[in-house]
């Protein structure tokens, strides 16, 4: 169920993209889409009544049933990599505001 | 030593670059050396990392494959930086992470270590693009590499909740076991789509226009010739091996890739400004490399993306000092270019014939090849659209040619360094001696791409 939520998510976040002009909003939608594919993936490896991964004297191989910890370091790179995609932007966003003033996009229309 | 240095000794050096901006340029030359160097010592097979024997872990394919390819790209990097390395100098930092990226990307076995690189050179692009002085149409960019990369990883984590694994060979593996193809099309689709941003496939390549067009003496060869190398070559591996286009979905992808050279050639054939003109040829180009690769024509369509990625090295960064020396990329105001720059002229037009496929040039014997190719397996469609595309190609590149070599009312004067020079005339000889001397071309064949051998051989 958790996952048509993720979809739901990232398609919003595409929605976004594609209706706003605004640096800003834009960055904020593309950040919405990365959450909704992040617990996309997370939601992969959810198992039910399931433990953390770690081998100890209760929880051994066999006895308990284990998530997968896969999609979780999966999901640690795509966040620091969504990070640092967004602090680009932000940088970018903020040297198109120096030149044009503006954060829309269509007002500098004429450049682009 | 591993081939995990070609990707280690880069990503190092740009840290290092950090601490001293006066150095880092040579740095990044040290770098593209060694990796250029080290290549013919490393023996060829997987490269293991951490211990972890595949499928599990990451792992490297460093076959002839991905020799050609990091020989293209850390030779045409060590060219680029050279040329620029005055008026660049400060984007050396990032130039090394393009390197590590682009090597990992064409080294990796691991599909997800694949989007993590496919995201570095992403970065790493965008910072190049921003040296256009142009935000607007790097953010644009920047949106769709993002978006791009989030579908590739969305389409391969549904693959991964279907096989339980990233390793590209042991997914193939399964794949071929499991035999349903059936419930593989969205996953490929997002993949393909995915990646197609990058490769500038139509329609996924809005952004190419505005970062092209306005490119300069580096972002130009750097984007429209190594990276389209890069990419090109991580998607043809796989294009050929994993994505199992069949039935609709071949059609699907054919009538994309087919629309994307002749719309390419069309734009190409309308544009009134030179760079426009390149990069849409760049647009048609990138479809007929994922066309062979669909249709499993692995060593010409190798040989093409080589082509192309010399040829747009020598035409991006002439247009490209043109148009800082003038001011404009318009092709009326850039009429007489060649009439003062005879022997620049000359490369110039010898890279125009070869990508159009004049006979004793190299563009010729690729065409030939791969269309006969072509013919052996039946794609008559492909062959009567490569040869229409031909046919548009030749008349806007002549036309091209017309105006740049005849004089007109305005004098242009641009003076181009004896390095760029150098570079032109090893290009221009190249082309002419694989047009003249084809043996060379014939040594090699399909199973460069040693990944379907793997999987055969268990």
């Amino acid at each position: 169920m958790i996952q048509y939520a993720a979809i739901v998510l990232f398609v919003l976040g595409l929605y976004g993209l594609v209706i706003n002009r605004n640096l800003i909003k834009m960055i904020v939608s593309l950040n919405v889409m990365e959450i909704g594919l992040n617990l996309f993936i997370i939601s992969i490896g959810f198992v039910y009544d399931g433990v953390a991964p770690i081998i100890t004297s209760t929880n051994t191989v066999g006895a308990v049933l284990f998530v997968d910890p896969l999609p979780q370091a999966l999901v640690l790179t795509a966040i620091v990599i969504g990070v640092g995609t967004t602090a680009l932007a932000l940088a970018i966003a903020k040297g198109f505001y120096t030149r044009y003033n503006t954060y829309d996009l269509s007002k500098a229309e004429e450049d682009l | 030593m591993s081939a995990v240095l070609l990707i280690a000794i880069p990503l190092l050096a740009a840290f290092l670059s950090i601490l001293s901006k006066k150095i880092a340029p040579y740095l990044l030359l040290a770098a593209a050396l060694f990796n250029l160097v080290i290549m013919f010592f490393l023996p060829e097979g997987f490269v293991v990392i951490g211990g972890f024997i595949e499928p599990l872990g990451i792992n490297l394919l460093f076959d002839t494959y991905a020799k050609i390819a990091l020989f293209l790209v850390d030779g045409l990097i060590l060219v680029i930086t050279i040329l620029n390395l005055k008026a660049y100098g400060k984007f050396a930092t990032v130039l090394l992470l393009a390197l590590a990226s682009l090597n990992g990307l064409v080294l990796t076995n691991d599909l997800f270590n694949l989007f993590v690189f496919l995201e570095i050179a992403g970065i790493a692009s965008y910072l190049i693009s921003s040296s256009n002085r142009k935000p607007g149409h790097t953010f644009h960019y920047l949106v769709l590499g993002a978006v791009g990369s989030s579908l590739y990883l969305f389409g391969l984590i549904i693959l991964y909740a279907m096989f339980g694994t990233l390793n590209m060979v042991d997914l193939i593996d399964k794949i071929i076991l499991n035999g349903n193809y059936g419930n593989l099309v969205l996953p490929f689709v997002l993949m393909f789509i995915g990646l197609g941003v990058e490769a500038k496939l139509l329609p996924f390549n809005s952004w190419v226009k505005g970062v092209l067009g306005k490119s300069n003496t580096m972002s130009g060869p750097m984007i429209a010739s190594v990276y389209a190398g890069a990419i090109a070559f991580a998607f043809g591996r796989l294009i050929n091996n994993l994505f199992q286009f069949q039935g609709t979905l071949l059609t699907v992808v054919l009538v994309i890739l087919f629309l994307g050279i002749v719309l390419g050639e069309a734009m190409a054939f309308a544009a009134t400004k030179v760079r426009e003109l390149l990069l849409f040829s760049d647009v048609a180009q990138a479809s007929i490399i994922a066309l062979l690769f669909v249709n499993g024509i692995v060593i010409w369509a190798v040989y093409l993306i080589i082509a192309n990625a010399i040829s747009k090295l020598v035409m991006f960064l002439v247009i490209n000092k043109a148009a800082h020396d003038t001011g404009t990329d318009d092709m009326n105001d850039l009429q007489g270019l060649f009439s003062k720059n005879i022997l620049v002229g000359i490369t110039f037009t010898v890279v125009a014939l070869s990508i159009i496929g004049m006979p004793l040039f190299a563009g010729f014997v690729i065409k030939l090849s791969f269309l006969s190719q072509l013919a052996q397996s039946g794609q008559i469609a492909a062959i009567a659209i490569i040869l229409l595309a031909s046919l548009v190609e030749g008349i806007y590149f002549v036309r091209l040619l017309v105006k740049l070599w005849y004089k007109g009312d305005k004098e242009v004067s641009v003076n181009y360094n004896l390095s760029f020079k150098v570079v032109f005339i090893i290009v221009a000889l190249g082309l002419l001696v694989f047009g003249t001397y084809r043996a060379p071309l014939d040594k090699l064949d399909n199973s460069i791409d040693t990944v379907a051998e793997v999987i055969n051989n268990g």
